[in-house]
């Protein structure tokens, strides 16, 4: 079984619409949406939920009327996360990282550490293969564990019957979930575009992945726009070794179709199209080889 | 003041708001809270005159003491420690820096050393606009680390203006909680809406007010346009879809020099802002 990430670094680099484009060709697969916090995969693929689970993400600190105020939770506090006046203790949800310092230090027992749901994950069917995908309550935190069991979900399910490939949508960004999405896959598809900002994250990502010692391709989507900075991507590549596996070129009708709920390989004509499809059969060799 | 700028969906054009609301404003402070990708600092292109490195502490054990650490790993919640026999297993990718496994930890025996995770920095861009940046190290998942930092140095009494990062997960919480009003960038797509909800679902339950910018307007249909005119939620602005915008953000231009009008039309979005604050 080989596993895929797709990933940008930038956000709206074309991930998703590659993606759901690869699902729609690939056979003896599984898609994952590993961008658990705006969540996109479904709305093409269009799933029927066959399962259902709770995620229980990381505890945060909870104080009760056992405190006595001595401040000793916000003296080790190392988050920020406690604020102490004369007359209470106060702590910041959105700080908390749940470590669980407050509540060994507390010499009365006043803070406990409390695990809540922060949202959900699910087993759907689609017309093209299983699809593993989760909603993180809005604004929740740990959004890299929720990828982690999604992940995990769907590798139990390739694992029992017999799959050949795990494609993963990621998120924008370098931070924990995208580190979650790339953890032990065998490949990253870096999709990038010919603008300055998405040449920096380009090359923040690349080293992420880099770092985490994935074979990594290069796809840059509207190549088009700017060929100064399509060449500098390319160069970059040259020198370090990364394969551009294609190129995939500007063209209005991509977000025209997806607003139909369309999948643009289905118009053969459409130049990204094409380009697409050329991507994927260079891809295929890895996959199923 | 503080007003952010926000989407659930990347790429919809959050820099090119909050760019083109600094220049608009002309005098404010500009914070990238999009500390894992960064790209503002391409079009104000400030002098960088300060940086600061964001450290966490980790620990490392002395392990010839013959000491038990086995307390150390019960009590990480991260399970960054992990304790075989006198061996002591230490995950730097997993650990938070919280100093739980000194407190419970042999005494002396587990010591700390500062880790770096990223820097913040500061500087001008043209005479008026006060740039500060965080930058997360390649690697590294402590992103609201380097953004607590940012917010040390944001100053409130003046307009200060935030570029969040994607998302609506706990990253664009802390670029958006301390706001008074919050821009959300969207374009219109079925992706795009998806997104937008989200992220109104999140500022509902912060209480910040917030407005929208559909940029592109044209590129996909028109749900968002109508569900925001439905719902009653403030359309503040559109962009059309133009591959001339594209271009020019491509090379680093700002909107305001691809039209030179848009600089009114985001000096009327500020005060009606101001308006809706202050009314």
């Amino acid at each position: 079984m080989k596993q895929i990430t797709i990933i940008s670094g930038k956000g709206g680099t074309g991930k998703t619409t590659i993606a759901s484009n690869f699902i729609k060709m690939a056979h003896d697969h599984i898609a994952v949406d590993a961008d658990v916090d705006a969540a996109n995969l479904h709305i093409l693929l269009n799933p029927i939920i066959e399962k259902q689970e709770d995620f229980i993400g990381g505890a945060i600190a909870v104080v009760n009327e056992n405190c006595i105020n001595c401040g000793k939770c916000e003296e080790l506090c190392r988050f920020d996360a406690i604020s102490y006046s004369s007359t209470d203790i106060r702590i910041d949800n959105l700080k908390c990282e749940g470590c669980g310092v407050c509540e060994y230090v507390c010499p009365v027992g006043a803070i406990v550490l409390k695990k809540e749901k922060q949202g959900q994950f699910y087993t759907s069917n689609t017309e093209f293969c299983k699809l593993v995908h989760a909603r993180l309550n809005p604004g929740a935190e740990n959004s890299g564990l929720l990828v982690t069991r999604v992940r995990n979900a769907a590798e139990d399910i390739a694992y029992s019957q017999d799959t050949k490939l795990v494609i993963i949508d990621g998120a924008p960004g370098i931070g924990c979930p995208v580190i979650a999405s790339l953890n032990g896959v065998d490949y990253a598809l870096i999709v990038t575009e010919p603008t300055l900002s998405g040449i920096s994250d380009f090359k923040k990502i690349y080293y992420v992945a880099k770092f985490f010692n994935i074979k990594t391709f290069v796809c840059i989507n509207k190549f088009d726009i700017n060929p100064k900075n399509t060449v500098e991507i390319e160069s970059f590549c040259a020198l370090n070794n990364i394969e551009v596996i294609g190129k995939v070129s500007y063209d209005e009708n991509v977000p025209k179709l997806l607003a139909q709920k369309k999948f643009i390989i289905d118009y053969p004509d459409s130049p990204a199209a094409k380009d697409i499809r050329k991507i994927w059969e260079r891809f295929e060799g890895y996959f199923y080889g | 003041m503080i007003i952010s700028v926000a989407s659930g969906k990347g790429g919809t054009g959050k820099t090119t708001v909050a760019v083109s609301l600094a220049l608009a404003a002309e005098y404010c402070q500009f914070a990238d809270y999009d500390v894992e990708a960064p790209n503002a600092d391409i079009f104000l292109k400030p002098g960088i005159k300060n940086i600061k490195k964001v450290t966490i502490k980790h620990p490392y054990f002395l392990t010839d003491t013959d000491k038990d650490f086995s307390g150390c790993a019960k009590f990480c919640h991260y399970n960054a420690v992990a304790v075989i026999g006198t061996e002591v297993l230490f995950y730097p990718q997993l650990c938070h820096g919280c100093g739980g496994c000194i407190l419970v930890g042999p005494e002396g025996a587990v010591r700390e050393k500062d880790v770096e995770v990223g820097e913040v920095s500061k500087g001008f861009s043209r005479p008026g606009i006060d740039f500060l940046e965080g930058n997360l190290i390649p690697g590294s998942m402590r992103t609201t680390t380097v953004q607590n930092e940012l917010e040390k140095m944001i100053n409130r009494s003046g307009l200060v203006i935030i570029d969040s990062p994607p998302g609506n997960s706990c990253s664009m919480v802390m670029s958006v909680k301390n706001s008074d009003y919050c821009i959300l960038v969207t374009e219109p797509t079925p992706y795009g809406f998806n997104d937008l909800l989200i992220s109104m679902d999140v500022l509902d339950s912060l209480k910040i007010p917030y407005g929208v910018i559909i940029n592109r307007d044209g590129i996909g249909d028109t749900v968002v346009e109508d569900y925001c005119n439905a719902q009653n939620k403030k359309i503040l602005l559109k962009i059309p879809n133009d591959i001339e915008i594209a271009k020019c953000y491509s090379r680093g231009g700002t909107l305001f020099d691809y039209d030179k009008s848009y600089k009114e039309k985001f000096q009327k979005t500020l005060e009606e802002i101001e308006n809706s604050i202050f009314q």
